[in-house]
C-alpha cells in the first residue's frame, strides 16, 4: 500500500502534460476533487476509491492496471470514473494465482458501484471473477465506451454478465462493447427508463438482453456471434413487470454460436436465435437488419414456454415496482401473472440468410427443447423468419386465416425478405410427448398481410420513452 | 501549544480516538480499543467488553476474537430478535487470527487484520485495518487486500489459498440491510442475543455479565431469552453425533449466521433471490423447498432447485456451500474454502427431508 508521493505530485504539477493522460485528466475536470492514477498505482487507487467523496472523478491513466480484488464504489454519489479510452485504460483481473495451486483468487466481480449519480468511461474491464461492470440498485448512470471482456475467448469459465446495470432507474450504455460472457454481455435488468445505443455484443451466450425492465430503448447496436442475439424478456417472480421496449435500428447477425452458459435460465437459447420475446409487453422492434441467424431471427413467445407452471409467474400486487398503468395482466385475488406476451409490433425490419442451421445443427431435447422442436417441425425447409407460439390464443387454425385469433395483439407488417408463421406450441408438443411429429403442414403460414395479426400499433397508447438524458 | 493540538484532534470524538464522524485513525492502536496481541491473544484496552459467539460465520478457518466498547456511561439495548440498538460512538472490534495448522487450531495462531465497526453521527461505517508482519499493530487499509495464506489441514496436507481483506466499500456487502424506509443501511450481524446467550471463559453467562456491567438494558429473565446452537460443541462432538432433531436446529442456525445477513427480506444483497434462511423463516417454499433460483448463473451446474427434499447432492444451497468454484461459491465474500462440517450439518438436514422430492420440468 503507498499513497501518491508528494514527489509524484509535484512531478505531475510541473509537466505541462502527463502523457498518460492524454484523454481524460484532472486538468480537464471541474469537480471539486479529483485524483488521477497511473497504472503501477493499484493499491494507491483502490485506497481512494474507498474514501471517496461525493462528487469526485477518479481517472486513470493509459496503461494496464493489474487487480486482484474489484473496485468497489458505496459511500459516494456523484461519481466519475474514466480512463484514457476503451483501448488505452484496461483494468485486469485475471489475478496471478500462485504456482502449484489450484487457487483462483478472489470471487468478485470487475467495478462494483451502487449508489447516486455514476458516469464510467473510456477504459476495459478484463477477465472479471463474476460480472464485468455491476451497477445495481442506482439511479443516473452512465457506461460509455467501456468494454467488458473475457481474453481467452467464449468459454463457460468466463465471468456471467459483461455490463450488468440492475435495479436501477436512468441507465444509459453507449458506445460500449461486451465480449464472450457467459450470460448477458450486455443487460439491463430490473430497471426503469434505460437506453441502449451504438454498442457492441460479440461471442457471449445472450449478446443484449433487456430482463424485467420498463420503458427502455435500444438502437444502433450490432449484436454479432452471440448464441442469441437480441432478446427480451420477463423472468418469473420478480417485482418489476417489463414494458414499453423500443427496440430499433440494430443489426442482428450470424448468431450461431453454440450454448456454452454453464446453468441458468440463458442455457436454454439454441444456437441461432437472432431475437427473442418472452413474457413480454407493450414492445416494437422495427427497422433492425437480421442476417443468418440459423434457427430464427424474431421468437415470440409467452412465458409459459419457459416455465409453464402459472403460479410461478404469480407477483403480489402490493410489492410491485414501477408503472402497470393501462396494462392488464391475467390477475387472481390479490395476484398479478406476467406470463403473457402481448402488445407486440414487428415491422420494417429486414431479413436475410438464416434458418437453415437450427441450433447450429447441434440439437439437444434435453438441453434447448425449442430447438429441437423447430427442427423436427421444418426438417429441411428454411424456417420461418418470425415465429409466434400461439400460446393462449383461443383460436388457432393451421389452414384457415378466420380460424387464428389473435388475443394478444400481435402485429406484423413490412417483413423484407422474411416470412411469418404461427404454430400452436402447446398442441404440437402434447403430439410431441406421443412421438406424434408435426410437420410444417401443421403450420399456419400466412403471407403479408399475415391476417389476423396485421393490426398497426398498440392497442393503448404509443410507447412511453425512456426518461434518459442524452448528450445528442 | 501542544495540548491545543491533542484538543483539537479529538474534537468530536467518543472518547480515546473513536471519530464520530469521517475516517479513524491511520493506526489501530490509536482508537484505544486494542493495543496489542501477545502470546496468541488479542489485548483489549480497559473497558473494552470481550465476548464470544453461538455459531459464528466460517471464514477459511480463521480464529476470531471479538470485544465491544461502549461510550463511559452508556448502554446497549436489549432486542430479543435484532441486533441490540446501541448508543452513538459504540465500537466493535473484530481481529482474525489465522492457525499454522488445523490439527491444533489454537496454537500458533498469526494476527492478520481486525475489522472495526463504530456507531457514528451517519450511522454505522465500518473499516478494515491489516497488522504489521510482527503483529505490532495494524494499519487502516480501506483498499482491503488479498494475501496469500496457507496452514496444514486437518489431513496434514498443505492448504493454500487467497485470504481477502475486505474493502471498506466491500464491508456492505454483507453488512447491510433496508430499513422500514427502504433505504440501506449498515449494521452489526453478531450481537443479537441469541448469538450471544451463552457461558463466557469463566462460566458466566455474557448477556447477564454485560448488564451487570452496566452495558446492556432491558435484559428480561435469561429463561425468556432465545439462544442459537454451540456450533463449537457440534464441531467439537461431530456432526455424526448430533439426532436429525439437533441436525434441523444446528442447520437452520447455522444457515442464519453464514448465510441470512444477505438472504433474509431485508437483505439488500440477497433480495433479488427471494430465498430467506432467516431461522425464524417458516415458509418452506422461501427457504428453497423445490425453489428455482432466480438467477444462479453458474451457481447452480445443472441442478433445479435450492433444496430438493432428501436430496442435498441435487440441491443448489447445498453445492454452492461446497463447492470451491469461483462464480459459484456462496458466500460470495470472504470463503475460499469449503467449511465441511457447516455443509455435513446442512447436508444431512436436507437429505432427512421427506420427499418425494420435488416436481421437474
Amino acid at each position: 500500500m503507498q499513497r501518491p508521493s508528494l514527489l509524484l505530485a509535484l512531478t505531475t504539477l510541473a509537466a505541462c502534460a502527463d502523457p498518460d493522460f492524454p484523454t481524460n485528466s484532472c486538468k480537464k475536470s471541474e469537480a471539486a476533487s479529483c485524483v488521477e492514477f497511473h497504472a503501477d498505482e493499484v493499491d494507491a487507487l483502490l485506497e481512494a476509491v474507498n474514501l471517496l467523496e461525493d462528487d469526485a472523478e477518479v481517472i486513470l491513466g493509459a496503461g494496464t492496471f493489474l487487480l486482484d480484488n474489484q473496485i468497489t464504489f458505496r459511500n459516494a454519489d456523484g461519481v466519475r470514473f474514466a480512463g484514457q479510452g476503451i483501448d488505452e485504460t484496461v483494468l485486469d483481473f485475471s489475478g496471478q494465482p500462485k504456482p502449484d495451486s489450484d487457487d483462483e483468487g478472489v470471487q468478485a466481480n470487475g467495478v462494483d458501484f451502487v449508489g447516486a449519480g455514476f458516469v464510467i468511461e473510456d477504459l476495459t474491464i478484463s477477465d472479471a471473477k463474476k460480472d464485468g461492470l455491476r451497477v445495481e440498485d442506482s439511479d443516473d448512470v452512465v457506461i460509455r465506451r467501456v468494454k467488458a471482456t473475457w481474453s481467452g475467448g467464449p468459454s463457460s469459465d468466463n465471468g456471467a454478465y459483461g455490463l450488468y446495470p440492475v435495479k436501477s432507474r436512468r441507465v444509459l450504455i453507449e458506445d460500449s462493447e461486451a465480449w464472450n460472457a457467459s450470460d448477458a454481455g450486455l443487460y439491463v435488468g430490473q430497471c426503469q427508463h434505460a437506453v441502449v445505443r451504438n454498442s457492441l455484443a460479440k461471442q457471449n451466450v445472450a449478446g443484449l438482453e433487456i430482463e424485467n425492465t420498463q420503458f427502455a430503448e435500444v438502437y444502433g447496436n450490432t449484436v454479432e456471434d452471440n448464441t442469441g442475439g437480441l432478446v427480451v424478456f420477463d423472468l418469473p417472480g420478480n417485482p418489476i413487470v417489463g414494458r414499453d421496449i423500443y427496440v430499433h435500428d440494430n443489426v442482428v447477425r450470424d448468431n450461431n454460436r453454440p450454448n456454452f452458459a454453464p446453468s441458468g435460465t440463458v442455457g436454454v437459447i439454441p444456437a441461432g436465435t437472432g431475437t427473442f420475446i418472452l413474457a413480454s409487453r407493450r414492445v416494437e422492434f422495427s427497422g433492425n437488419t437480421y442476417e443468418n441467424n440459423g434457427t430464427v431471427d424474431v421468437a415470440i413467445l409467452s412465458g409459459l414456454a419457459l416455465e409453464s407452471d402459472e403460479t410461478q409467474w404469480a407477483l403480489e400486487s402490493a410489492t410491485l415496482i414501477g408503472s402497470m398503468d393501462g396494462l392488464d395482466l391475467p390477475a387472481d385475488g390479490t395476484q398479478v401473472f406476467n406470463y403473457e406476451t402481448s402488445d407486440i409490433v414487428i415491422r420494417d425490419n429486414v431479413h436475410t440468410g438464416g434458418g437453415t442451421l437450427v441450433d447450429a445443427g447441434n440439437t439437444d431435447l434435453e438441453a434447448r427443447q425449442l430447438g429441437f422442436l423447430v427442427d423436427l417441425l421444418y426438417g429441411d425447409e428454411k424456417v420461418d423468419s418470425v415465429l409466434y407460439d400461439a400460446i393462449g390464443e383461443s383460436a388457432y387454425d393451421a389452414d384457415d386465416p378466420a380460424g387464428n385469433s389473435n388475443d394478444h395483439h400481435i402485429c406484423l407488417a413490412d417483413l423484407d425478405g422474411g416470412t411469418f408463421a404461427s404454430l400452436d406450441l402447446e398442441t404440437l408438443a402434447a403430439r410431441f410427448e406421443n412421438l406424434d411429429f408435426a410437420t410444417t403442414d401443421d403450420l399456419f403460414r400466412p403471407p403479408a398481410p399475415f391476417t389476423p395479426f396485421d393490426c398497426d400499433g398498440f392497442s393503448g397508447d404509443p410507447l412511453v420513452r425512456p426518461d434518459v438524458e442524452l448528450s445528442e | 501549544m501542544t495540548r491545543l493540538v491533542l484538543a483539537l484532534l479529538c474534537a468530536g470524538c467518543a472518547a480515546g480516538g473513536i471519530p464520530l464522524d469521517g475516517t479513524p485513525p491511520r493506526k489501530l492502536s490509536q482508537l484505544g480499543l486494542v493495543t496489542g496481541f501477545a502470546d496468541g491473544e488479542v489485548q483489549y484496552a480497559e473497558g473494552v467488553f470481550p465476548y464470544t459467539l453461538n455459531a459464528p460465520l466460517f471464514s477459511d478457518h480463521a480464529a476470531k476474537a471479538r470485544g465491544l466498547w461502549l461510550p463511559d456511561g452508556e448502554a446497549a439495548t436489549y432486542d430479543p430478535e435484532a441486533a441490540f440498538t446501541f448508543p452513538l460512538g459504540t465500537a466493535i472490534v473484530k481481529t482474525f487470527l489465522l492457525p499454522a495448522d488445523l490439527r491444533a487450531p489454537g496454537d500458533d495462531l498469526t494476527i492478520v487484520e481486525t475489522r472495526v465497526m463504530i456507531l457514528q453521527e451517519g450511522g454505522w461505517s465500518a473499516w478494515p485495518y491489516l497488522w504489521d508482519a510482527r503483529g505490532r499493530d495494524a494499519r487502516l487499509t480501506p483498499g482491503g487486500a488479498v494475501l496469500d495464506a496457507s496452514f496444514v489441514g486437518v489431513d496434514g496436507e498443505d492448504v493454500s489459498f487467497s485470504y481477502l481483506v475486505p474493502q471498506r466499500n466491500q464491508c456492505q456487502e454483507c453488512h447491510e440491510l433496508r430499513n422500514a424506509e427502504g433505504r440501506r443501511e449498515i449494521t452489526p450481524i453478531g450481537p443479537k442475543a441469541r448469538h450471544l446467550n451463552r457461558a463466557d471463559d469463566d462460566g458466566d453467562n455474557q448477556l447477564a455479565h454485560m448488564a451487570d456491567l452496566g452495558l446492556l438494558d432491558g435484559l428480561p429473565d435469561l429463561s425468556e431469552v432465545p439462544t442459537a446452537v454451540d456450533w463449537a460443541a457440534v464441531e467439537a462432538e461431530g456432526v455424526d453425533a448430533l439426532d436429525d432433531a439437533q441436525v434441523e436446529t444446528a442447520a437452520r442456525d447455522y444457515l442464519d449466521i453464514n448465510c441470512a445477513h444477505c438472504h433474509n427480506p431485508r437483505g439488500v444483497n440477497g433480495e433479488t433471490s427471494q430465498l430467506w434462511l432467516n431461522h425464524d423463516n417458516t415458509d418452506a417454499f422461501r427457504m428453497g423447498v423445490c425453489k428455482r433460483p432466480g438467477s444462479a448463473g453458474k451457481g447452480g451446474r445443472g441442478r433445479e432447485f435450492d433444496i430438493v427434499p432428501g436430496d442435498a447432492e441435487a440441491s443448489i444451497l447445498h453445492y454452492r456451500m461446497v463447492t470451491e468454484d469461483v462464480g459459484s461459491m456462496m458466500p460470495q465474500l470472504g470463503r475460499a474454502l469449503t467449511h465441511t462440517e457447516g455443509a455435513a450439518v446442512v447436508g444431512r438436514w436436507i437429505d432427512a427431508m421427506e420427499g418425494p422430492g420435488c416436481e421437474a420440468e
